[in-house]
């Protein structure tokens, strides 16, 4: 490829990612402000970054539905799938930053909070090994610094857990990276140059090259066995980092776990049974999140396993490998991104109002906050997948996928998985409705002063909560929307 | 054995040094060149692998691993120093006051 010929597939390419392109001028913009900006900083800059994630979600919508198409040479690609994503990325990043203001060192909160959600939009339109590493790590990099944005002992100790668990993932991924190169001779892996060698290789070197880029993948999705950095760094981050952590790079590692995952199965012809390796994964995951969120006494710590399993449900709809499935899992994370934030949202109004390392703390406490206690409630019974909310359609989509893929295939695993989750809901129940029996059911200490909550953060909080029922009552509007997304590798 | 699967090997012991590291030492700056040693294995195997296709893929590739390598390394020594400030020690296992009820 010639110069002249690199410079008109870039600029050919740079109207398909403005998004990205915006976010990326608008780091630039808020160095700047933070730099000369003396009252209102924060306040100012966090204006300033809805807006821009506004417009950045104006810009994607306006683009859709799309062509697929090969961006910068390959190394990406603009579909209707990844677009999908990037919009619930681009929301997740705006709805954080409604959840608080940061106080301290907030230019750089705000610059890293936009860091990586373009980060995780590049993820999602990777098709190329070189462009999955760069964007893991940005995505990586910036959530490091965001866990650590307490500033205090604990946080500090969070941080450098995430950061030395999570730069070992990168380093397996960049040698099974290198291995899968030498097999294959290319790091395209939506190409047939990649399915034909990966189909004459011998079985070992693939698997091995598999097994160490996935790992990294699934410690971003916080999926067993990858899942230890979770309880240290949920317990000590700031709340509104948490709902973020726990959103976008979680997402943006499931959106690389389909397109990798369907890249290594070779329509069904690989070496080793796919189905039954993810299942085998969500199975484990729902288990150990489940069974160690009963012994948690801090609710951040509880949250934290409850996200372990929630991988773990995120994962079932992949199991079937097809389109069907596919669009199941594309749901269950427009429900998991409301509850979660839902549930975060609430937690960080009763953390501001008194510290909360346990959850007799809560006691009484729904009678004099009604509405956090209100939205906290409806999150953590979505969590656990009750109607009325849209926890419940999006756990009845990804298991009749499931039930599907059974009666297709056959596998006892599959019938395992189904069986196991569906009798997690009764584990979860046990552990995530412990605080709102807290809150409604125990008396309120004597002496607890009233609290104002304020406008904006009731208005947050009564938008999630009327999603979340809205998705439950009327799921075939958005189901509508993402049946029409076909995806292809 | 030609010098290409020697490199390979070489490649191979390197990464397993690297984990080990990661996984025996107790200091994290120590920890952090175990990491280093991993990302340089994947290096030498993305030149030489390099070296039996056409283009300069797995050399480019390299670079950019070096790049990321030295963010990584940049932010991990912050985190290092900013937890050192605390605790007084570098040393992951001496650092938990976060509560375990695994």
């Amino acid at each position: 490829m010639s110069v002249a010929d690199a410079i008109a597939s870039f600029s050919a390419s740079l109207p398909r990612v403005l998004p990205e392109v915006v976010l990326a001028a608008s780091s630039c913009v808020t160095l700047l402000l933070g730099l000369f900006l003396k009252k209102n900083k924060s306040a100012v800059l966090a204006i300033f970054s809805i807006a821009v994630f506004l417009v950045a979600i104006g810009l994607l919508v306006a683009t859709w539905p799309q062509q697929p198409v090969s961006l910068f040479a390959g190394m990406f690609r603009a579909d209707d799938f990844s677009a999908f994503f990037r919009l619930l990325f681009l929301t997740g990043g705006a709805l954080t930053i409604c959840i608080a203001l940061q106080k301290e060192s907030s230019t750089e909160y705000y610059l890293f909070i936009q860091a990586v959600v373009a980060g995780a939009c590049w993820l999602a339109m990777s098709m190329h090994f070189v462009a999955v590493l760069v964007s893991l790590e940005l995505v990586s990099i910036g959530s490091y610094i965001l866990a650590g944005f307490a500033f205090n002992k604990a946080s500090s100790e969070g941080s450098l857990k995430y950061f030395l668990m999570g730069s070992v993932a990168t380093a397996c991924l960049i040698y099974g990276a290198s291995l899968l190169y030498g097999i294959t001779g290319t790091f395209d892996f939506s190409s047939q140059q990649l399915a034909d060698a990966l189909l004459q290789s011998q079985t070992g070197f693939m698997l091995i090259a598999a097994f160490l880029i996935l790992a990294a993948i699934l410690f971003k999705l916080t999926a067993f066995p990858f899942h230890l950095w979770a309880p240290d760094v949920y317990q000590s981050a700031p709340t509104p980092v948490v709902a973020f952590i726990s959103v976008v790079p979680k997402l943006a590692g499931l959106v690389v776990f389909i397109k990798l995952v369907l890249a290594f199965n070779l329509f069904g012809q690989a070496p080793i049974n796919w189905k039954s390796v993810i299942s085998a994964l969500a199975l484990l995951s729902i288990l150990v999140g489940n069974l160690s969120a009963l012994a948690q006494t801090n609710p951040k710590r509880m949250l934290a396993y409850s996200s372990i399993a929630q991988a773990g449900f995120l994962l079932v709809g992949v199991t079937t490998l097809d389109l069907a499935g596919i669009h199941a899992t594309m749901f269950y994370a427009v429900a998991f991104l409301l509850m979660n934030v839902l549930v975060f949202t609430a937690l960080h109004f009763f953390e501001k109002w008194k510290s909360l390392p346990a959850f007799t703390n809560f006691s009484g406490l729904g009678r004099v906050a009604f509405v956090p206690a209100l939205g906290l409630v409806i999150g953590l019974v979505a969590l656990t997948g009750l109607p009325p909310t849209a926890g419940f359609t999006a756990k009845l989509f990804v298991f009749s996928a499931l039930w599907g893929s059974w009666t297709d295939s056959g596998q006892f695993i599959v019938l395992l998985l189904f069986v196991t989750g569906l009798l997690n809901t009764i584990v979860a129940l046990y552990f995530y409705l412990k605080i709102p029996y807290y809150l409604f059911l125990k008396a309120t200490p004597p002496g607890t002063a009233s609290i104002k909550i304020t406008f904006t953060g009731n208005l947050l909080l009564l938008i999630l909560v009327i999603a979340i029922v809205w998705l439950f009552l009327n799921p075939g509007l958005l189901m509508g929307w993402i049946n029409r997304i076909t995806f292809v590798l | 054995m030609t010098i290409n699967d020697l490199l390979f090997y070489l490649s191979a012991f390197l990464f397993c040094c690297g984990l080990l590291i990661v996984f025996t030492k107790k200091n994290a700056i120590m920890v952090l060149m175990g990491i280093e040693l991993m990302l340089n294995a994947a290096n030498l195997n993305l030149v030489v692998f390099n070296h039996q296709q056409s283009g300069l893929d797995g050399q480019l590739t390299a670079l950019f691993v070096i790049l990321v390598a030295v963010c990584e390394a940049a932010v991990g020594i912050a985190i290092v120093l900013r937890v050192y400030q605390y605790y007084q020690t570098a040393v992951p296992d001496q650092v938990s006051e976060l509560k375990e009820h695994d």
